[in-house]
């Protein structure tokens, strides 16, 4: 049997090549319904090829050798001889299955980064904005404002346009002419030039504003300040502000490395910044037996999850892998480099906040406590300003805030970020929060 | 710092009391570790400053007297560590005669003790399963947030004069006729007549660059931390059988429950106990048996969520007496390490000791039974 674990675009893909196999399929997920975070749909969500998922739902519908369990969060895995056993939790009860073998496509969220007012109501990542539209059929406010960086943006803004939203304005940190720098990526991917088309033609349709250059540094529940920001995000002048009840703020993606992690599969650092997994061109990890593919082997978009996950799939089945998907999977790559090169995340962030404003939600830990642990308590690294100010400890266990912690804790310290460093805060050996009882019940 | 009067190398609790105690006396101190601060056992442990989990004898008149110094040492650094004499209530499963004559024992050497009936027992901690019905109340028994501690305590060596570098390995040292004139770093060359060894786990592999021996071993131990939850843990509650395993040399694990809040609200669930080397994987089962543990003496925490799971691994001599005092062989070699789950509790009196003992001076005990030369002896 093959456990794969997430249904977005590339646990699907995987699932659906996989199943054409005759293998037993086992599709673990932690949302009620498939489509991971990209293709959570309710009702028709308008975007670019947005009814492409529906080949993918049918096969985990009809398919007689797949099994979906839905809504199943997986809190530890453990390797036996030959197989490997995942627990998980749903409806509170745990459950745990056994296979040989697993597909790990669990897929990234939305990174945020702090700004002042940042935890105030109405705040939220464009990822979520999208899944309340998509998942819940709610609007995240009256009138949005979207800002960070990255193409992103256009999808969930012309989404929450189309749905009968108040979109005041689309905040780009970059300017699109650094695409300039990947002209190879450009040429081996015509076909993104008709997604942007398409987001063009929508954007002038529901007469969206894109401001390039500049970002919400602040926002006090009324109005968002907009600020002109250099290429690392250092604010070069206030431009305006902005009425708006909703910020919806990304800026890129932070794998989910949990699983793997807790397997022992090898994580790299990235160009990025992000941890990610080192997988061969068989989309195989340094563990035998486990697959992984999608944003967990490096940001990139729905379409390189696709191909990877059909390639994981493959593999599993023991295929070989044909050159035209080796190409498609080469070129995509490509596009996911320039889109690293064309928006990254510097660390100029760090002086749109107030000592005050708060950098950890959970423990309402802020900028001050972070920089004076560091002065005063001689802490040198992220780990031991945690363990000073109780930043990332709270529930949701630093996924959130860590990698904002060790980027301030870099710069106080005048100190690169170890790879060391990065992989340590992405990894946690429970992997979602589970009760005493339920640990209880389940001794053997 | 060129020249100190004192090298302590492990800025972890022990190091870091030692330290304080020896600015204190007047000696320039730099402390050296090849981490940062509390980044071995310290940062690993729950903060216990206990005196009930020992049984009468030297290990127990130190753990009283460094009680005391926890107290002073607040005032003496003037800042908050979250130190709390929250005090310990030892709830027996069964059978309560050992714990009970331990307890008797105890309050003859100073602890203060009070036996609990079924009715004192739950008005002290009202979320027990309704069917325990003995133990005992330690009221001194003690908390503080052992990385702010150490943190703290350098803090104040600092601005005292001395001096932390962290990030430095100890590659060897430098020693003339059996006497000890430095450290040789990965940060440089650092000159002293007094070298202070307070490694912790790591303690002998830094004797054994030193060629001397000091009989450290890691015993593994597993910390379950929770969500938040409204206060239902009073004290530090643990089952008797906790004495039995801290006393124990089996090389198996052992589980006993340690169940306690904390000012953040999150409740800490230990102590397992294992020899099995640095090995830092996770293992499931242990996590499982502690959280049954738990909820069989408090059963409202089944509902409560784990969060988060750390290990950490506690520095362990043969006869489960810490090391403190002057090397076998090098003169003005000192060891303060081996204090095993004890440590943040003994730091404080093991410093005291070492200090004495550095400036000829008399102690509040005699140091002797944990003189490192016991094992050199076993050794001849």
């Amino acid at each position: 049997m093959i456990a794969i674990v997430g249904a977005g675009p590339a646990g699907l893909a995987a699932a659906m090549t996989a199943a054409q196999g005759g293998e037993e399929i086992v599709v673990i997920d932690s949302a009620p319904r498939p489509g991971g975070q990209y293709w959570r749909h309710l009702n028709q969500v308008e975007g670019y090829k947005s009814g492409r998922s529906e080949k993918y739902f049918e096969a985990l519908r009809e398919r007689k050798n797949v099994i979906h369990i839905s809504g199943a969060q997986i809190w530890s895995a453990v390797p036996g001889e030959n197989s490997i056993t995942l627990n998980y939790l749903a409806d509170g009860i745990e459950s745990s299955i056994t296979v040989q073998k697993i597909i790990l496509a669990t897929g990234a969220h939305d990174r945020a980064i702090p700004f002042t007012g940042w935890e105030r109501p109405g705040v939220m990542t464009p990822g979520a904005a999208q899944a309340l539209l998509k998942g819940h059929n709610v609007m995240a406010g009256q009138q949005i404002l979207i800002t960070g960086t990255g193409p992103f943006l256009l999808p969930v803004a012309v989404g929450l346009a189309a749905a009968g939203a108040d979109v005041v304005g689309i905040v780009e940190a970059h300017s699109p002419l650094r695409w300039l720098m990947s002209p190879v990526a450009l040429a081996l991917n015509p076909q993104k030039a008709l997604e942007l088309l398409y987001y063009i033609r929508k954007i002038a349709k529901y007469k969206l504003k894109i401001r390039f250059n500049q970002a919400v540094v602040a926002f006090d529940g009324k109005s968002a300040t907009i600020a002109k920001v250099s290429k690392d995000l250092t604010t070069k002048k206030i431009v305006s502000k902005v009425h708006c009840d909703v910020v919806a703020a990304g800026w890129g993606f932070s794998p989910d490395v949990t699983l793997g992690g807790i397997l022992g599969c090898k994580q790299i650092v990235d160009l990025d910044g992000t941890v990610i997994f080192a997988v061969d061109n068989h989309q195989r990890s340094s563990q035998p037996n486990i697959w992984i593919a999608g944003e967990a082997t490096g940001i990139g978009g729905a379409d390189l999850a696709l191909i990877e996950g059909r390639i994981a799939g493959l593999s599993a089945l023991g295929l070989g892998i044909s050159l035209r998907l080796r190409f498609q999977r080469y070129r995509l790559q490509k596009f996911a480099r320039a889109l690293q090169v064309s928006y990254p995340v510097g660390n100029g962030w760090q002086g749109w906040l107030r000592s005050e404003s708060k950098v950890c939600r959970c423990e309402e830990v802020s900028l001050g406590e972070i920089c004076s642990s560091v002065t005063e308590l001689s802490a040198n690294d992220a780990r031991t300003s945690k363990l000073f100010t109780r930043a990332g400890m709270g529930m949701c266990q630093g996924r959130i805030c860590s990698r904002n912690v060790s980027e301030i804790i870099g710069v106080q310290t005048q100190c690169q970020v170890t790879d060391q460093e990065r992989i340590a805060y992405s990894n946690r050996p429970i992997a979602a929060p589970i009760s005493l009882g339920a640990l209880t019940d389940g001794i053997k | 710092m060129k020249n100190p009067d004192a090298i302590v190398i492990g800025a972890g609790i022990v190091g870091a009391c030692a330290a304080l105690s020896l600015t204190n006396a007047g000696l320039k101190v730099l402390i050296i570790d090849r981490g940062t601060v509390a980044s071995g056992t310290t940062g690993a442990g729950e903060g216990n400053i206990l005196v009930s989990d020992k049984d009468p004898g030297p290990e127990l008149t130190l753990a009283l007297k460094s009680r005391d110094l926890w107290f002073e040492m607040q005032e003496d650094v003037g800042d908050s560590f979250e130190l709390e004499a929250k005090g310990g209530v030892v709830v027996a499963r069964t059978d309560d005669s050992q714990l009970m004559a331990l307890a008797q024992s105890q309050s003859k050497h100073g602890v203060i003790t009070e036996k609990l009936d079924s009715v004192r027992l739950h008005e002290l901690e009202p979320y027990l399963h309704p069917e325990l019905s003995s133990g005992v109340l330690y009221p001194q028994d003690a908390q503080c947030q052992p990385m702010l501690a150490a943190a703290r305590i350098i803090q104040s060596v600092i601005a005292r004069g001395g001096e932390l570098v962290m990030r430095s390995k100890v590659l060897g040292f430098n020693l003339a006729h059996g006497a000890m004139k430095g450290v040789v770093t990965s940060t440089g060359e650092y000159s002293s007549p007094i070298v202070i060894n307070a490694a912790g786990t790591w303690a002998g592999e830094i004797a054994a660059l030193a060629d001397s021996y000091l009989p450290v071993a890691p015993r593994r131990g597993f910390i379950l931390v929770t969500e938040p939850a409204p206060q239902y843990i009073f004290h530090k509650v643990y089952d008797s059988d906790y004495v039995v395993n801290v006393a124990s040399s089996d090389a198996d694990l052992q589980t006993s429950t340690v169940v306690e809040g904390t000012r953040s609200g999150t409740i800490l669930i230990g102590a397992s106990r294992e020899r099995i080397g640095f090995d830092s994987t996770m293992n499931y089962e242990i996590v499982r048996k502690l959280a049954a543990q738990a909820t069989s003496l408090f059963p409202i925490l089944r509902d409560v969520q784990l969060l988060r799971v750390y290990r950490g691994f506690r520095p362990y001599a043969p006869d489960h007496l810490p090391l403190i005092g002057e090397d076998s062989t090098v003169k003005g070699f000192w060891h303060s390490a081996g204090h095993e789950g004890a440590g943040i509790g003994l730091a404080p009196g093991s410093a005291a000791l070492i200090t004495d003992a550095i400036l000829g001076r008399d102690s509040f005990m005699d140091p002797h039974a944990f003189s490192p030369k016991r094992f050199a002896e076993v050794l001849k």
